[in-house]
């Protein structure tokens, strides 16, 4: 692999981590062995076309960019009633099995090169528990980011006929490091009988950040999974959202939002796999992109042989601001049952042209009725938040960008 | 209908493609490739050193480039193994060059195309016939109207010879090159017979020109060149049909296609393609449109055991545009992998793709394809459309579009629908008296009408009749 390895990424360096942050021996076990598979480990898939590779990850050098010893963020916790909502290492103390058995249980952490790098050196994160019964609102995470590079791990366990509407919120706090930094998220959702999870994301971190980020759900019978994400910031975004519809007749739902200006590089993936009866998925994305950025977009729907009576739906928009941008697409249907409705779409345009001549014959400057288009395209996503505050924000960050 | 056109009858639409010859041949390659079965081939057919050279470079660059492993869910080709196949077989027949009369061809050579219809569709619908046995194309007649108004169509060993210039400007070079991939490298160094089509400025063939391919060796591989120039202005209408019979040892078949389509021409390229269900179907088919010109491809893949064909256009001139239209039907044991690439190079430029596939009894089929609008492409459009209908919890069907958009000022738009055979559909036509298969076969056909009817009337029915073929093999 031609990819450089951190400076002082060891066994030592892990046993450090570990040590620091007073970690049970299994997780220690698993954060060595994640390291020990990074010898053999790829990056994560990225799509090529003749000639073309959509997103170069072989560019991040991890020599410059990882400084795992040195590791600062500054994270606020709101919790809601009967929710535990706790950094890592309070539940290690307080749901110690809780925490052993659901760690890892989503996401493999020797997926691939990235994954294992974020399970081996991760000092950050937050671990929710919603309680059987318990339905909860707007639990939120606030995270700055204080360093050269920092990895975070959230994991969230929601019992039997549990909700809970979740808001993260990514930003980089007001520190005086120079020069490209990097950030890995990783979230796993583990979804009980019958319970709802809703959680949204808004990264805005400083555009020399790389922003890798992997997101992905098990939803068991019942259950309904929603992600919410939206990008805004850094240099490069790497995002891998995905759900397993495991449970007869649950339901998951990936909603996305970005908007990228200046030379900002969004490679967003959408997957779900359908495994039992009755499941439905709907993957609603909506892009924009101004200067010379660039998006890359996947979704994948899988449809597996024992799936009968699956929907699934896909819709992936983008709007092209300028000529110097870029957009990529590649929505992907696998189907293996024929008991499926399934569909999907994909558009890529620019703002349209009847709808903008309408606005300023009523007399409004051009600027602006672009400018409201703009925010009248992102409905459909901002309809989707439950969290008040996300939709608030992502609505500002919008509405700030297209005003800068 | 007299006797000996009995085969034609509906319910023998099976014998028609089945049936198998003695393998009889004057000259047969060894199995495999090396450069001395290359110096071989090119001196049997009496080659210009400047096409042995070229054919010498393919190898090369064959040998060097990776077998295609690693597109996610593509057919497995670790059967394909060139040194089993048979590269090159001139079947027997008297004279080297094609005859122009069926009455001249060997008997059972014949007796072949006979049984396929072909003499008999050359008499009511076709400008002129091609028909290709094993490597070397054995016949070919054009009409003599055609010929006067200087268009060519012959085959490609004697294009070769006959209008070197064209073919040595045209051949492999900025079409498609044999460094585009790993077969059309192997086809670059082995192809033999088929096509080459000129028409001059302004001319417009108003009926189409066929060529026909039949493997009838087991173990072969056929390697045919199809290469179409049509001047400023003109207007063919080019088909294709392939057919062999089965056998166990697999056959490869890897041809080559380069269109040119000059300002304002119209090219239409249609394949019906039924090959055994023990062949690899791997070509490699291309087009370069200039300024208003259009090309159109039009694809029925309904035989091989496994194929990979993504026919692609290239955009060239301002105002150019194409139009791809697609069914694949995969049944048991088939794995249909196709699709389309279209490259927006200039402004104005227009495509729609359009897609139908069905997949049954384990089959799988898979739409892949690639939309590229070029910065400076503005006012573009492109529509891709894909539609498939799943018969059973066996079967599968993918689809997976890549749409890479460099210019805003476009109007692009991809949909794709995935769902089974409608129960209210089948409950509807079977209360009207239909029994469940015709009741079946009639929505499969309502379900690739929009294709069929972009066909020659014959070809429609042709395509009907084969569909109806796979349909009664599951279910009657």
């Amino acid at each position: 692999m031609s990819t450089q390895v951190p400076a002082d990424l060891s066994e030592a360096t892990v046993h450090e981590i570990a040590s620091s942050r007073d970690e049970p021996d299994w997780l220690r076990e698993t954060r060595l062995k994640a390291l020990k598979a990074m010898d053999r480990l790829e990056m994560p898939d990225v799509i090529q076309t003749p000639g073309r590779r959509w997103t170069n990850l072989d560019q991040l050098d991890f020599d410059e960019l990882a400084d795992p010893l040195n590791q600062a963020d500054d994270t606020e916790r709101v919790t809601d009633e009967g929710v535990e909502v706790l950094p890592f290492t309070e539940a290690m103390v307080e749901h110690p099995e809780l925490l052993q058995d659901a760690f890892g249980s989503v996401i493999d952490p020797e997926r691939d090169y990235l994954t294992a790098l974020s399970v081996a050196l991760f000092t950050t994160g937050t671990f929710i528990y919603v309680p059987e019964g318990v339905d909860a609102e707007d639990v939120t995470i606030r995270t700055e980011m204080n360093s050269r590079s920092l990895f975070s791990h959230t994991l969230v366990v929601t019992e039997d006929s549990s909700s809970v509407t979740i808001l993260e919120r990514i930003d980089s706090g007001d520190d005086d490091v120079d020069g490209a930094r990097y950030y890995s998220n990783l979230v796993e959702v583990a979804a009980g009988e019958n319970s709802y999870v809703q959680y949204g994301s808004l990264q805005t971190l400083d555009e020399e950040t790389y922003n890798v980020s992997l997101k992905r759900g098990d939803a068991s019978v019942y259950s309904t999974i929603d992600w919410i994400e939206g990008n805004i910031g850094s240099r490069l975004t790497r995002s891998d959202i995905e759900t397993e519809l495991n449970g007869d007749s649950s339901e998951g739902r990936i909603v996305g939002a970005f908007f990228g200006h200046d030379d900002q590089h969004f490679d967003v993936n959408a997957r779900v796999w359908h495994k039992a009866e009755h499941t439905t998925a709907d993957l609603v994305t909506r892009g924009v992109l101004d200067d010379r950025a660039r998006s890359v977009y996947e979704g994948v729907q899988d449809v597996g042989r024992d799936a009968w009576d699956t929907s699934s739906y896909q819709r992936e928009n983008t709007l092209m601001l300028s000529d110097d941008s870029e957009a990529d697409a590649s929505p992907k249907l696998i189907i293996n049952n024929h008991d499926t409705e399934a569909s999907h779409s994909a558009t890529v345009g620019q703002v349209d042209r009847e709808d903008l001549f309408y606005l300023t014959s009523r007399t409004i400057p051009e600027r602006d009725a672009r400018n409201m288009l703009v925010e009248g395209f992102f409905v459909p996503v901002f309809e989707e938040i439950e969290v008040e505050e996300l939709r608030e924000d992502l609505e500002a960050q919008i509405a700030a960008r297209l005003r800068k | 209908m007299s006797s000996d056109q009995d085969h034609l009858k509906e319910t023998d639409t099976e014998a028609r493609f089945e049936f198998k010859k003695e393998e009889r041949s004057s000259f047969q390659a060894e199995k495999g490739l090396t450069e001395e079965t290359i110096r071989v081939i090119s001196e049997d057919k009496g080659e210009p050193e400047w096409m042995l050279k070229r054919r010498l470079r393919a190898l090369e660059q064959f040998q060097e480039m990776p077998m295609p492993t690693d597109w996610p869910g593509q057919p497995d080709l670790s059967e394909v193994d060139v040194n089993e196949i048979i590269p090159y077989i001139r079947p027997d027949v008297e004279t080297r060059e094609s005859v122009d009369d069926w009455t001249d061809l060997p008997d059972d050579i014949k007796d072949t195309f006979d049984k396929l219809g072909i003499p008999e569709a050359e008499k009511n619908a076709l400008s002129g016939v091609g028909a290709q046995y094993e490597s070397e194309v054995v016949y070919q007649n054009m009409q003599e109207r055609w010929e006067e108004k200087g268009v060519v169509f012959c085959n490609m060993d004697q294009a070769v010879r006959e209008h070197e210039d064209l073919v040595r400007e045209h051949f492999m070079t900025k079409c498609v090159p044999p460094s585009d991939n790993k077969f059309a490298a192997l086809h670059g160094a082995i192809w033999s017979g088929g096509s080459f089509v000129y028409v001059p400025e302004d001319t417009v063939v108003e009926m189409p020109v066929q060529a026909y391919f039949r493997m009838n060796s087991e173990g072969m591989g056929q390697f045919e060149h199809t290469l179409i120039i049509a001047e400023e202005g003109s207007e063919v209408h080019y088909i294709e049909g392939c057919s062999a019979p089965k056998y166990s040892a697999f056959n490869l078949h890897s041809g080559g296609v380069e269109v040119f389509v000059g300002d304002g021409a119209h090219v239409q390229y249609s394949t019906v393609q039924n090959w055994s269900k023990n062949t690899y179907n791997l070509n490699t088919k291309r087009a370069l449109v200039e300024g208003d010109g259009r090309m159109e491809w039009i694809s029925g893949s309904m035989g091989s055991k496994a194929t990979m064909l993504y026919p692609s256009t290239v955009l060239k001139g301002r105002g150019a545009s194409d139009n791809h239209i697609t069914i694949a039907f995969a049944g048991e044991g088939q794995n249909i992998d196709t699709g389309a690439k279209v490259y927006h190079n200039a402004p104005n430029t227009k495509s729609t793709i359009e897609s139908k596939s069905i997949s049954k009894d384990g089959g799988r089929t898979n739409y892949r394809g690639l939309v590229h609008i070029a910065d400076g492409a503005s006012d573009s459009s492109t529509s891709v459309e894909c539609d498939a209908l799943m018969f059973d919890n066996e079967s599968t069907s993918d689809t997976m579009p890549y749409m890479e958009i460099n210019e805003s000022k476009v109007d692009v738009a991809h949909e794709a629908t995935v769902g089974k055979i409608g129960d209210e559909d089948v409950f509807y036509l079977q209360s009207r008296g239909l029994d469940d298969d015709d009741a079946k076969q009639m929505i499969v056909s309502g379900f690739i009408e929009p294709i069929t009817e972009e066909l020659p009337i014959e070809y429609a029915v042709e395509l009907n009749r084969l569909v109806e073929l796979e349909m009664e093999g599951s279910l009657g």
